[in-house]
């Protein structure tokens, strides 16, 4: 390859509403940052291509399309994947062909591989400070809604291991819908709720339901303050699709609001609505898929390569200044150390950032070490 | 080897029936799981996924059970739990390999052996220590019933098992019954 040529990433989000607003999102974050990249010169004048294929959502399709992008369009490098189905099935293909695979979302963690950088967060990111914030400030009764898949298994089981750390905790409830589930899936619910009374719920539902149950929440004259809902995904995106008025009051831990409060977050999100326009909501899983395109950008500027074994160790350890604060690649475990936060969402789909942390957090995939009431886990604010 | 593979038709699916056809074994593959392996069944390989961690396989628990090996995908915590709940005896990663299946195959086998081995011995060892318990309690009687020494009394419960064709251990009980019902008597 001269040291002109364009250079080839992949692309794998599935641009399809029936999925995710957030993958959607991821989707339009990539080729942000790319066209930033480009219109600032490339990477040392050689311009970053994407290559883009839509899975629809099939981790059949993810796995093709993964192989497809390495064979065929000789990439060394794709961003890509939102649910954790899709990126057991894209790893493989990674490995097999050693390539690099960049995975902007929250997810269950436990996981390593040493052909992915994670830059979404782990569950000692988020997990841990939304325990630690509603069993502090609700109470520990908790009752806890999932989608039907590993992410929420795994999540509620974190979950409710840090809840019963508290002395008066209990699980009054756990209950799953399926990937399409519908606004009556959540009638029976929300009834069992309402006569369980617990002191917070725990929502891991997960994509385009998630609207469905904020929705059943309100219609059923519950009240945020007494009984708030505390998410990791329900981002503004999720929002813009419930409409904010049924989401004001409820919780989401997450590394990255809109409402941060910072010049490089307010200029990189101008510059993304006069590129895309107001269609796709910018949240945290818009902002991994931004700045990661950034962290491979920087590394290829520093080697002269986008191959995996020159280009990852450029890569670990590297750090960048994202919209959410300066991050950095862990290198004894390929994830990112983040700035966890809890915001409140507020009547006009926004959030209100009531705890953040002031440094980064370490990534701990394994979650080695998490107990609640840790005051060097404290949020600061 | 009769092996029964509960997993889906897959490319690992796949790699993994033919692996165990290259290596000898007589494959079978069913997906979803079935309730129990067919008979005779030597070795289950069990896909251990997500969609599976909810249901029970009594049959995994029972003690001549055939030895599972898990083929996972996720190694979280859910999982984990999954594989132990399942008693299983080996685990092998997806993608799957024909590199490992044979010594995963073979050391699952050996552990499942040795543990049924075990098992039959520590049930064989209690009731012996049980017979013992049983014998010192008869003994006890005899000494105090009749005023003799142990060694006799040891002998008496002896001689009644040889000439009645009889373990010690039932003498022991016989005597330890009969005592009870004259207790009562009194």
């Amino acid at each position: 390859m001269s040291q002109r040529d364009p250079i080839k990433v992949g692309v794998l989000f599935s641009d399809y509403d029936a999925v995710s607003a957030s993958e959607t999102a991821q989707l339009k974050g990539t080729l942000f940052a790319i066209q930033e990249i480009n219109e600032a010169g490339g990477i040392d004048g050689r311009e970053l291509v994407a290559v883009q294929y839509d899975p629809h959502a099939s981790a059949g399709q993810y796995r093709v399309l993964a192989e497809r992008l390495i064979i065929k369009d000789k990439v060394n490098v794709i961003f890509g994947c939102f649910m954790s189905h899709t990126r057991k099935a894209v790893i493989p293909v990674i490995e097999k062909w050693n390539r690099l695979l960049f995975y902007p979302t929250l997810y269950e963690g436990f996981e390593h591989s040493n052909n992915v950088i994670y830059t979404g967060p782990a569950p000692n990111q988020n997990s841990v400070q939304l325990a630690e914030f509603m069993t502090s400030n609700f109470g520990a009764r908790i009752y806890i809604v999932g989608s039907d898949y590993i992410f929420p298994y795994e999540s509620n089981r974190i979950m409710t291991d840090l809840v019963q750390q508290r002395q008066d905790s209990e699980k009054v409830g756990e209950r799953y819908v399926g990937l399409d589930a519908t606004e009556k899936d959540f009638t029976d619910i929300i009834a069992d709720i309402k006569n369980e009374r617990p002191d917070f719920i725990f929502s891991t539902v997960v994509g385009n339901p998630t609207q469905y149950l904020y929705r059943a929440y309100a219609d059923a004259g519950l009240d945020p303050k007494e009984m708030p809902i505390g998410s990791l995904s329900t981002s503004e995106a999720e929002i813009a699709q419930m409409g904010a008025d049924v989401a004001a009051g409820h919780f989401t831990s997450a590394p990255y609001f809109q409402s941060i409060a910072t010049p490089t977050n307010r200029i990189c999100l101008e510059n993304f609505r006069r590129r895309f326009g107001d269609e796709t909501v910018p949240n945290q899983t818009w902002e991994a898929a931004y700045f990661q395109v950034y962290l491979f950008a920087n590394a290829v500027r520093q080697v002269g390569s986008d191959e995996i074994d020159v280009l990852l160790p450029a890569l670990l350890g590297s750090e960048h200044n994202a919209p959410q604060g300066r991050i950095r690649i862990d290198p004894s475990n390929n994830h990112t150390c983040l700035y966890p936060r809890i915001g409140q969402a507020k009547a006009d789909g926004q959030f209100t950032i009531v705890r953040e942390s002031r440094r980064a957090v370490y990534p701990d995939p394994y979650l080695v070490t998490h107990s609640l009431g840790d005051w060097t886990a404290k949020l600061d604010k | 080897m009769r092996v029964a593979v509960f997993h889906p038709k897959d490319q690992d699916g796949e790699q993994l029936t033919q692996q165990l056809q290259r290596i000898g074994c007589q494959v079978q593959a069913f997906w979803p799981p079935l309730q129990e392996p067919p008979a005779d069944t030597d070795l289950v390989f069990f896909a251990v996924r997500p969609d599976v961690v909810k249901l029970d396989f009594p049959w995994c628990r029972e003690s001549r059970s055939p030895a599972v090996i898990a083929v996972v995908n996720y190694e979280n915590p859910v999982i984990v739990d999954a594989i132990l709940r399942l008693g299983v005896k080996g685990v092998i990663a997806s993608p799957v390999r024909s590199f490992g299946v044979l010594s995963a195959l073979v050391v699952a086998q050996y552990v499942n052996d040795e543990l049924h081995t075990k098992d039959k011995q520590i049930t064989r060892l209690e009731s012996k220590l049980f017979g013992i318990r049983k014998v010192a309690e008869a003994k006890s009687i005899l000494m105090e019933t009749r005023g003799i020494t142990d060694r006799e009394a040891y002998r008496v419960i002896r001689e009644q098992a040889m000439t009645r064709r009889v373990s010690t251990e039932e003498i022991a009980n016989a005597i330890i019954n009969a005592n009870s019902i004259l207790s009562f008597k009194k």
